[in-house]
């Protein structure tokens, strides 16, 4: 079977993350990009599948040149090849563009049935792509997941939301969600990091990938941030002294927030 | 001209290593050194990803890199807070000499087990009435028959409790009671006449440095490794990437308190402003970055000339890094204790117990007066006193 992993560069969480003045887009320059690390547990989850049933990962991503980073990543942990779509014109696009763009790359992978993804990226943490993919493709979608089986054509895997677990179930071919419980992902062996950059890359524009410019880009986009201010930061809170009426300063200050 | 810079998979590699140290860290490191315990675990781990055996060829397993990917590995795992003694012995000196002066047999028993870190083997030159002199080493070695028969002893060996065998540096001897070349021969831990026993040392470390007493220790012919009359020259091809890797470990050690000190000094307020701010604690630390990064850069050189096969070359500059790293480690840790102030020597801030690890750096393997020696003899062609 044919997995496809969805991988995206974002900036580090440990380093510091700004929007730029001029649109409020991410300003990539400021911080050090990384593989996603739930992308890292996606493809961990497709080699696994790999192993056990054989078959090819591919892994695509939709971003700029530096964007190979995460892709080699991918690649030595495993992978065995990626698709790249890198174009000026895709600066600024927005949830729906960059689904229906990943749902035409999903398309040309040969034999491709199922797609993983990360449930939610850590920069623009909209937790809308996988399932607007799945809905492009009309593909069965199963979101959020922390477990995953795939068994013969039928995928069935285990939904965690704040409310609860549900067990699916879906035939293939699908898109799923991963959340950060589903597994721990590999180091990249010292083979698989000298094997990475021999695997094949495909390095597409926008025109390559037979996308149209009208369809992309911040000034085509559904959604436009119209401003944006960094979280104030945390007041330093009240200090109790404990002098022995530690507990009931505390009850009071709880009382006073409506807390209890 | 672009040697500066190291390649994509050398970065990713440092990446992948740094992650995995990361998450063992300093706490598991001292937790297993307080407990007299290994950091086995590690180990194993570093060894099943392959990064113990970047440098064993392709053919045994290995990940056919070389000794500056290896020493990559080892300064990685050290800046992470858990650095490995044993890889500068086991996989650099031993493995190296193993798989440039083996024969096919040797390689096949011995290289594969170096690949994936399931074999761990120590390496024995040091005697005590020869210390920095290796022209009085006194372990010896004679034919009997089809064997070889050893006898004599070794101190300051490390790691000789969690290794099959020790590779021992001998001299023969003729028929006659004359001393010849020495000559290195693998000496399994359990072969009879080998005993051992710790040396007790005032270091916070997993590894443990043992005297060694070899008492009519009889071996098989092939336990010889390289040819009987080589000399020096063999020897020396395992001790090059062995002060590289002693360099690498000390820049990684190195690192880590640098970074320690850099966040404590950007924290720490006792005038109402991060002491990082006072010149008489910024100013030591911008010196200790800059020592640390030229004597990666030495380290980086030496494995670089060592990896295109110019022994001679990297011969000095391994030595010249080594004594750069272990000057900066000294240096670093030393300031970084100091920036700590009474915090530095506070066991939970783990740099008191560096502050002998940092020594070590400066008489292992080869002390700062040897490597002196040699830079004045070799590169200023100056007299030699002794
Ligand atoms: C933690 C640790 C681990 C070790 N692990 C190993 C190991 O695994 N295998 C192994 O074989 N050895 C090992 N050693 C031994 C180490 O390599 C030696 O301690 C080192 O080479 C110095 O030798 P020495 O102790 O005999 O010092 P000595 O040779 O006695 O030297 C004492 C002092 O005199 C100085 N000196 C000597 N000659 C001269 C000279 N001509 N001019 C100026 N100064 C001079 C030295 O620099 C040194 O400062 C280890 C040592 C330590 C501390
Ligand atoms: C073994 C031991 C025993 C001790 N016993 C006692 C005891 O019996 N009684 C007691 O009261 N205390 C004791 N102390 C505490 C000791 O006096 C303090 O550790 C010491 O005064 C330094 O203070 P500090 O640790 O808060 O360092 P900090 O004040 O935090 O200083 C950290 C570093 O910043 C430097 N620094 C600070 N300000 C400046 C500046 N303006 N310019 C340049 N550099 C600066 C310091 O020199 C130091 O290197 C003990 C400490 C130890 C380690």
């Amino acid at each position: 079977m044919n997995i496809v992993v969805l991988v995206k560069q974002v900036p580090d969480t440990w380093s510091e993350r700004k929007l730029t003045d001029a649109d409020h887009t991410l300003d990539r320059d400021s911080a050090d990009a990384v593989l996603d690390e739930i992308n890292e547990r996606a493809v961990e989850e497709a080699l696994l599948i790999k192993e056990a049933q054989g078959g090819e990962v591919t892994v695509i991503t939709m971003g700029p040149d530096r964007a190979t980073d995460a892709i080699r990543k991918a690649l030595s942990m495993g992978a065995d090849k990626a698709v790249h779509l890198s174009d000026p014109a895709l600066h600024g696009s927005c949830a729906v563009q960059t689904a229906k763009v990943l749902a035409t790359l999903v398309g040309t992978v040969e034999g491709a049935e199922l797609v993983i993804a990360g449930n939610e990226s850590t920069d623009g943490r909209a937790g809308a792509v996988p399932a607007m993919i799945a809905e492009i493709l009309g593909w069965a979608q199963l979101t959020q997941v922390r477990k995953l089986e795939v068994d013969g054509t039928t995928v069935r895997a285990e939904r965690e939301t704040d409310t609860g677990i549900a067990n699916l179930e879906a035939s293939l071919p699908a898109v799923v969600s991963v959340n950060e419980k589903i597994n721990e992902p590999r180091y990249p062996s010292f083979k698989g990091i000298m094997a990475a950059k021999k695997k094949p890359v495909s390095t597409l524009t926008i025109a390559d990938a037979g996308i149209d410019a009208s369809e992309v880009g911040l000034a085509n986009a559904t959604t436009t941030v119209l401003e944006a201010a960094p979280k104030p930061p945390r007041t330093a809170g009240q200090r109790v002294e404990d002098d022995g009426t530690g507990g009931t300063k505390v009850a009071e200050f709880l009382v006073g927030q409506k807390l209890i | 001209m672009n040697a500066f810079i190291e390649t994509e998979e050398r970065r990713a590699l440092r990446a992948a290593v740094a992650a995995l140290g990361a998450r063992y860290g300093h706490e598991y490191f001292t937790a297993k050194a307080r407990a007299g315990e290994k950091t086995a675990e590690l180990w194993a781990e570093a060894g099943a990803l392959g990064y113990l055996g970047v440098s064993v060829p392709e053919s045994y397993g290995g990940g056919g890199g070389g000794i500056g990917d290896l020493a990559a590995v080892c300064e990685e795992l050290a800046a992470a807070g858990a650095p490995m003694l044993l890889m500068v012995v086991s996989p650099a000196i031993c493995a190296t000499v193993i798989a440039r002066f083996g024969t096919d047999a040797q390689r096949a028993r011995w290289l594969p087990g170096f690949a994936d870190g399931t074999t761990k083997m120590a390496f024995a030159i040091t005697e005590p009435d020869a210390g920095s002199n290796s022209h009085r080493l006194a372990t010896a070695v004679r034919r009997d028959g089809d064997e070889w028969v050893l006898d004599g002893g070794k101190h300051y060996i490390s790691g000789v409790d969690e290794v099959e065998a020790v590779l021992v540096v001998a001299r023969h001897v003729s028929a006659t009671g004359e001393r010849l070349a020495p000559s290195l021969l693998i000496v399994p831990t359990d072969a009879p006449g080998f005993t051992f026993r710790p040396v007790e040392m005032d270091l916070v470390s997993p590894e443990r440095q043992f005297t060694c007493f070899f008492d009519g220790v009889r071996l098989p012919a092939d336990a010889l490794v390289g040819s009987e009359d080589a000399g020096l020259a063999q020897l020396f091809a395992g001790l090059n990437p062995e002060r590289i890797m002693a360099a690498a470990f000390a820049t990684g050690v190195a690192r880590r308190a640098l970074a320690q000190a850099a966040d404590y000094a950007r924290t720490r307020e006792v005038w109402g402003t991060p002491i990082g701010a006072h010149q008489g604690l910024a100013h030591p630390l911008a010196a200790c970055a800059i020592q640390i990064e030229l004597a990666r850069l030495m380290t980086q050189k030496a494995a670089a000339l060592y990896d295109s096969g110019q022994d001679g070359a990297a011969g000095e500059a391994a030595n010249m890094a080594k004594y750069a790293a272990a000057e900066a480690c000294v240096a670093t840790v030393d300031q970084a204790v100091q920036v700590h102030g009474g915090n530095g020597l506070a066991t939970e801030y783990g740099l008191g117990s560096l502050l002998g690890a940092s020594r070590v750096m400066r008489i292992a393997p080869v002390s700062r007066e040897m490597i002196l020696n040699f830079v004045a003899q070799n590169t200023l062609k100056l007299p030699r006193s002794y």
